[in-house]
């Protein structure tokens, strides 16, 4: 039972490869059809590109593997996918596995289900196709899984057509779609359906009506199908031939560069190669005699004149190839037409294609533009989450704690201490919020009494002390937890993104923050506005002198407000630590984007630092937009911006009056 | 008992017959890591690996009958410290080689004093190559033994036609993305499907850079990404990715600064299938590997440590200088240099590393995808490929090879047959 | 022998006063207690003397004297005038650059025509500067010779851009923010914007000073390329040991008489001496410009002994340091300054460079370099609330006794 097939395959091995180094066409003959050949023999005769899968042999395994039809292929190839099927270097067969209890594979026969053999994982190869190896297989096994009764099977099959479609896809499609019950399901299909049939319909009259379907329809699908429709390859020739479907022509000088078209020419053997300066060198270094070239001593070569003369003496001794010059060039350009074509032939669909594409631009432009604006909300938000605490500080105190971006370093660890204690993602992030209010809360409160308390009249200084803290803080951070970046993972359902449509999706935790910040914009306010502490609050910012003196205890207050301040930053640090690495160093990274975002707002205004978020986070954006490839000068640009308008309004957007208006 | 007392005094009394001869000729290898600042979180590792190849390496009986000591200092992240520790290094401890240094830049820090004070010095970071300096041998991957293979797969095996280069805005990204742009426009693709964006060093709001790789999708072409991001912006560019859905089945995402040390602050679980290429994966499941994790471990005292490429690039680089050193019968840098041309030793990953004469090692391209537990499934492994210190890519070294045996220059003009410089451009 | 330099120089600048040294006996002392420390260290050196200083360790006290010169510069505008400024060292960043852009340049260029010159066929001077900028800049992936980089070439050219450079942008910054009257928290929060955003511009590769990489090999002098580093090392040295002498003298002149008592009217209150008629924003712009220039030489003289500069030395937290050495040193004084820059940054290099010995508590092992920076932040809370005086007024108190 066993020596059989391997004997068979042996030989049909030897064969197989014969037949790779001859033809690998070779390997797709059919087998004959009378009777059942096993699927391990099929395989055999293609061992080595099952073996090593590549995206450029699979489909003559796909092919061979098919057209044998032996049984078990579809459960083959899908566990081959899976990367669960097993080379036997030894003999090259290949087999299932499942895993033994002392941490070695028992290998399954692929034919028979039989168990054969343990073995350790050196004896056997995994063989583990790439991504682009399984999205060929699950194209190929796109008719088999349409069928499939699983709705979730199918529907992945459907993301299989969609990723890489194929016209040979319409038929199964049709007949699945024919069939579908399940509403969801049948739609997507349909969807798919359209997108086919735009690309690969043969009739032009079906695909212009599948395109204009398309019309409007601002999905990435449907878009890269039109662009893949549209797509153009550049030609030249004497006089663009019949039947060509013309997308664009060129004018060499104007919308492209001479020298470019020139090349093409040189390149297609067209016209004499244009040299380069480079050339030109060595052309005279190759002839050089007796220490001159063409009548120059060489020792005057060091000026491109001179070498253009020197060169021109060797062209007229016909020595060297004559120089091109620009007049050459035009005029060698002159005699062809430098154009793009379609590689669609048929003007009907691409002009289809085209205005479908284009109907859908303003929608697209506004989409983007919404994009860009959430992105800038999601930015202004954290900026506000880190600043607002600065900013009631600063406020009320007059005093800028340089350490307010360790309180947020602090309030992040805090949250992967909670993580590390409690495994549950949404339990931990529930404890981990209050907690790191109260503990940078009593940091706050403990740096306000101890330091702070005493250089109320010395605001400078309270810079450099609370700087002292700050980088006392940091270096503690980096002893207790390393400088390896902590991670502090987000529950399951704030993982994912709300998805608008394909423009627009936001990531849901950035969503949660944004709440977040506008929560403590809503409780600060009510806080000032409608409590008791708060009246003392605004009281002691007008006035200190005159609210002591109405019986509020102004060292009370600022102490309050300090924990408020500092805790509003814990708080912050948990949700920046679920977008960014927590790490001893994140606190520096906005501490002086905070400071501006309350400089610019205008200090000891909760308003004022909301404006502040929103002008930095919708300018940031503003110039990332403008210039999408280089972050660092958005941020330059900010800072420069910044400073300039700090200029213009040395207050801020809201100023504020009384102690805080300062001078 | 009394027996075995005596063995142990007879074995002292040996060892201290011996330890005179052993004092006289302690061999001093410099240990350059950052042990603090931002660099600390992966250099710190390094140094912990040369202090348990230089442990083993006593144990085995030391280099040339000499035990070997280990001078440790820390840098700090400071690139200018760098240059100053070098000198320290070789002027006052006079050690007689050097193993250090993570960043680019910090190479190009201590490179001038290296080849002031012809010190010999062993980098074991993948880098951005253009440069073959006479002092320095390079053990970690220069662009064509990781990056131009990890495109060559991304072009042949997944069929990306559009690119999204993504890079930290720092040397190594920069170099290596125009090697790649070059590279790829040779390759017919058109300079519109490339997109290229640099970010500042731990970046963290990526959102908007996800969402215009997500955008290129409409194109009509394959999307891939490659990432030469540093570091700890790592985590929320992953983060990212996660949060906007983006499968490696949609969009791949390949990188070049992402290994076992990196993936271990995160989550992978919503990372799989993204991919990473290096010459070297903990995963590999070779025998000489499995010693080393096991030697790791038990140095380290801790399981959960993970090992990556840079630490088999200290393994194999140490081991190439301790037989370089013994094939010299020397530690004289000049000697040892050219002991260390042709040096074959074993790779972790199975086959053999053998030191060519442009200072940098032949080894295997490895392409892992991430898997749930953090570590990589490798797909792809190509034979051994001798490191190009010269792009051939880019117009101005196209020209340049280096061979220090033959030519006996780092920098050599081909088209001119003259050697540029002897030094490094730094 | 540098010692007398600053001795002679004592001619032109003859202060319009007399007895000005007599009125500032500590200058005296200082430049005294200089001399002979340069005196000491050129004997003790490698390169000239009997060898016991290594040429690392010159090399070290060269940029500390550096470090003590920017600081005498941040003492003068925060201690005397009250300009808490949070963006010197930005000055300080520009002057290095402007010196490395020739160093480089000059240093590559010399190699470059030496590889050239071999060839059969002379370079022209377009394949010079291109054969430069392949050596520049091939390293950040690029071959173009930025416009910056045009005169670079040229040494005196070079050489104004160290002054003129930090100059013009602390005399714009100044007369942008001092006219809109931005003062105090304010003011340092701006000052710290500025070195922010010349530090994220200067990490861009588009600016063309190689980025993040910055400008390297700068301790190879071009013209001096023979000279061993240890002779060198102790050139710069003296050169900036002068520096600090005539930045000293310089500095000392402008706090005294008038001038300085109208400086330190407006750091204790500004408006009373607008409301005497006095131009405020005049003095505010003069010293925040000299100054900065004087930080821009410090700069220039400490980076070729370094070696390296990026835009990671600008950096704000750099210009924060200086302050907190400023304030340990004791403000309003300028040997404060000198004392807080030697001590604190000597210290630092010798605790986190493993030069001070760990201290084994048994339980607990103390790494000074992880627990230096703790200390050092503390310490520096400390000295805020006790000691606003800082080291330097220890001498008060001792002069107050005897």
């Amino acid at each position: 039972m066993l020596r059989l097939p391997r004997l068979a395959a042996f030989a049909a091995c030897l064969i197989a490869l014969a037949c790779f180094g001859a033809a690998p066409a070779a390997a797709q003959t059919p087998p004959a059809s009378d009777s059942i050949t096993p699927l391990q023999d099929v395989l055999q005769q293609v061992q080595p590109q099952v073996a090593n899968p590549s995206r450029a042999t699979v489909p003559q395994v796909l092919g061979a593997l098919l057209a044998a039809d032996a049984p078990g292929t579809v459960a083959f190839l899908r566990a081959w996918a899976d990367r669960e099927v097993y080379e036997r270097p030894a003999d090259g067969l290949f087999f299932f596995a499942r895993d033994t209890a002392n941490r070695n594979l028992m290998l399954v026969d692929i034919d028979t289900g039989a168990e054969l053999a343990e073995v350790t994982s050196r004896e056997v190869n995994q063989i583990r196709p790439n991504a682009g190896v399984r999205r060929e297989i699950g194209a190929a096994l796109v008719s088999f899984e349409l069928l499939n009764p699983d709705p979730a099977r199918r529907l992945a099959a459907l993301e299989n057509i969609a990723r890489s479609p194929d016209s040979e896809q319409i038929e199964p499609l049709q007949a699945a779609f024919a069939i579908e019950e399940d509403n969801r399901i049948s739609e997507r299909m349909e969807r798919l359906l359209d997108l086919l049939n735009a690309r690969f319909a043969t009739d032009t009259a079906t695909r212009v009506d599948a395109i204009d379907g398309l019309s409007g329809d601002i999905s990435t699908e449907a878009r890269r199908i039109l662009n893949q429709i549209l797509q153009t390859r550049a030609e030249f020739a004497p006089e663009i031939p019949e039947g060509t479907n013309v997308a664009r022509v060129r004018t060499p000088g104007v919308d492209m560069d001479l020298a470019a078209a020139y090349a093409t020419l040189a390149d297609a053997g067209l016209a004499p190669p244009h040299l380069g300066r480079n050339a030109i060198r060595d052309a005279l270094r190759n002839n050089v005699v007796d220490g001159t070239v063409g009548g120059v001593p060489v020792h005057l070569l060091d000026n491109d004149e001179r070498r253009r003369e020197a060169y021109e003496a060797l062209e007229a001794a016909g020595m060297v190839a004559p120089l091109v010059t620009e007049e050459d060039m035009r005029a060698a350009v002159a005699e062809y037409v430098f154009f793009d074509a379609y590689l669609e032939p048929d003007p009907a669909v691409t002009t289809a294609a085209r205005a479908s594409l284009d109907s859908t631009r303003t929608a697209i432009s506004l989409w983007q533009f919404l994009s860009i604006s959430l992105d800038a909300v999601s930015l202004a938000s954290i900026f506000f989450l880190a600043a607002i605490g600065l900013a009631i500080t600063f406020g009320v105190m007059r005093v800028i704690n340089m350490a307010h971006g360790e309180f947020i370093m602090m309030g992040a660890y805090t949250g992967y201490v909670v993580q590390t204690v409690i495994p549950n993602y949404t339990t931990s992030l529930v404890v981990a919020l209050p907690l790191a209010f109260a503990v940078t809360f009593a940091a706050g409160v403990a740096m306000e009494r101890l330091v702070i308390r005493h250089l109320y009249t010395r605001p400078l200084e309270t810079l450099l002390a609370t700087f002292g803290i700050s980088i006392a803080l940091q270096q503690l951070a980096k002893n207790i937890f390393g400088t390896q970046a902590r991670p502090l993972t987000a529950p399951d359902w704030l993982a994912g993104a709300i998805q608008v449509n394909d423009l627009v999706s936001v990531a849901s935790i950035r969503v949660a923050i944004f709440a977040m910040a506008l929560g403590f914009l809503v409780l600060l306010l009510f806080i000032l506005n409608r409590t008791r502490l708060g009246l003392e609050v605004r009281a002691v910012t007008q006035n200190p002198g005159m609210a002591a003196s109405m019986g509020i205890n102004p060292d009370r207050i600022n102490m309050l407000t300090f924990g408020l301040g500092s805790g509003i930053a814990g708080v912050a640090g948990v949700a920046i630590g679920l977008v960014a690495q927590v790490t001893s160093e994140m606190g520096a990274n906005y501490i002086v984007q905070s400071f501006m975002t309350v400089v610019v707002g205008g200090v000891g205004s909760v308003f004022g630092t909301l404006a502040g978020a929103t002008l930095i986070g919708a300018l940031q954006k503003g110039i990332e937009w403008f210039n999408p490839t280089n972050t660092l000068a958005a941020q330059t640009y900010m800072v420069l911006f910044i400073i300039l308008f700090i200029q213009f309004r040395p207050k801020g957007i809201v100023a504020l009056k009384g102690r805080a208006a300062g001078d | 008992m009394i027996k075995k007392t005596l063995l142990t005094t007879a074995a002292a009394t040996a060892l201290l017959a011996a330890s005179p001869a052993l004092a006289d000729c302690t061999i001093k290898v410099g240990v350059l890591h950052s042990l603090s600042g931002s660099m600390a979180i992966s250099e710190t590792t390094l140094r912990d690996v040369m202090l348990m190849l230089i442990d083993g390496q006593n144990a085995k009986g030391g280099v040339l009958g000499c035990q070997l000591e280990a001078v440790v200092v820390d840098p700090a992240s400071d690139w200018p410290l760098f240059a100053e520790l070098t000198r320290q290094l070789l002027t006052v401890n006079e050690v007689d080689v050097i193993f250090g240094a993570w960043t680019s830049v910090s190479r190009k820090s201590l490179l001038p004093v290296l080849e002031e004070l012809n010190g010999l010095f062993f980098y074991p970071v993948q880098y951005e190559g253009q440069e073959s300096s006479r002092n320095v041998f390079y053990t970690g991957a220069a662009p064509n033994t990781q990056a131009i293979p990890a495109v060559d797969y991304f072009l042949e095996e997944l069929g990306v036609e559009s690119f999204a280069l993504l890079g930290t805005d720092y040397v190594y990204p920069r170099t290596t993305n125009a090697i790649l742009e070059a590279y790829l426009l040779g390759k017919g693709i058109a300079p519109e499907d490339i997109f290229v964006n640099y970010t500042p060093f731990g970046h963290a709001d990526w959102s908007t850079i996800v969402s215009d790789v997500v955008a290129l999708g409409a194109g009509g072409k394959q999307v891939g990404v490659i990432s030469t991001i540093n570091g700890d912006a790592n985590i929320g560019f992953y983060t990212e990715l996660a949060a906007q859905g983006v499968s490696a089945d949609d969009i791949p995402v390949v990188a070049f600064s992402v290994g076992e040390e990196e993936l271990s602050g995160l989550d992978t679980s919503r990372l799989v299938g993204h991919l990473a290429a290096w010459n070297y994966f903990m995963s590999l499941d070779t025998p000489e590997n499995e010693a080393f994790i096991a030697a790791w471990h038990e140095f380290i005292g801790d399981t959960n440590r993970v090992t990556n490429d840079p630490m088999e690039a200290h393994y194999i680089g140490f081991n190439m200088w301790v037989n370089a050193v013994e094939a010299a019968g020397t530690t004289d840098v000049d000697a040892v240099r050219e002991a260390m041309w042709g040096q074959e030793f074993p790779n972790l990953s199975g086959g053999m590393a053998v030191m060519n004469t442009n200072h940098h090692l032949s080894k295997p391209v490895l392409i892992g995808e991430i898997r749930a537990d953090g570590q990589f499934d490798i797909i792809s492994q190509t034979a051994e490929i001798p490191g190009a210190a010269w792009s051939p890519f880019l117009p101005e070294s196209a020209n340049l090879v280096s061979d220090w045996k033959e030519l006996e220059c780092g920098m050599f003009d081909t088209a001119t047959n003259t050697c540029v410089q002897l030094t490094s451009n730094y | 022998m540098s010692m007398d330099i600053p001795r002679q120089s004592l001619a032109p600048t003859k202060p319009p006063r007399r007895g000005f040294l007599r009125d500032n006996p500590s200058v005296l002392w200082f430049m005294g207690l200089l001399g002979l420390f340069t005196l000491g260290v050129t004997v003790l050196s490698e390169g000239m003397g009997i060898g016991m200083v290594s040429t690392n360790l010159v090399k070290i006290l060269g940029m500390t004297l550096c470090l003590c010169l920017i600081a005498i510069a941040m003492d003068v505008v925060w201690g005397y005038c009250g300009i808490l400024s949070l963006g010197h060292f930005a000055f300080f960043g520009l002057g290095g650059y402007a010196i490395g852009m020739w160093l480089m340049y000059a240093r590559t260029e010399i190699v470059i025509r030496d590889s050239l010159g071999r060839g059969t066929i002379p370079p022209t001077p377009a394949e010079i500067s291109e054969g430069v900028a392949a050596q520049i800049f091939g390293v950040v992936g690029s071959s173009e010779l930025p416009l910056i980089w045009t005169f670079a070439g040229s040494l005196p050219f070079q050489l104004s851009m160290v002054v003129l450079v930090p100059g013009l942008l602390a005399l714009v910054f100044g007369w942008l923010a001092f006219r809109s009257r931005v003062t105090g928290v304010y003011l340092s929060i701006l000052t710290q914007a500025m070195t922010l955003a010349l530090a994220l511009y200067l990490f861009q590769n588009d600016t063309g000073l190689r980025g993040n990489n910055g400008l390297s090999g700068l301790q190879n002098i071009p013209g001096a390329l023979d000279v061993p580093q240890s002779v060198l090392s102790v050139w710069f040295f003296w050169a900036s040991a002068l520096a600090l002498g005539l930045g000293y003298m310089l500095f000392a002149w402008v706090v005294s008489g008038k001038f300085g008592s109208v400086i330190r009217a407006i750091r204790d209150n500004e408006a009373r001496v607008r409301f005497l008629g006095y131009n405020v924003e005049g003095y505010k712009l003069f010293v925040f410009t000299i100054t900065a220039i004087i930080s821009g030489i410090a700069g220039a003289l400490y980076y070729p002994q370094a070696g390296i500069i990026n835009p990671a030395e600008i950096a704000p937290i750099a210009s924060i340091y200086l302050a907190v050495w400023v304030a340990i040193g004791g403000r309003g004084r300028l040997y404060g300054a000198v004392i807080g820059a030697a001590s604190v940054s000597l210290l630092s290099s010798w605790l986190t460079g493993g030069g001070a010995p760990n201290i084994d508590l048994g339980l607990y092992r103390i790494v000074w370099t992880d627990w230096w920076l703790v200390l050092l932040g503390l310490g520096f809370v400390a000295v805020t609330l006790f000691f606003p005086k800082g080291i330097g007024g220890l001498f008060d108190y001792l002069v107050r006794k005897s």
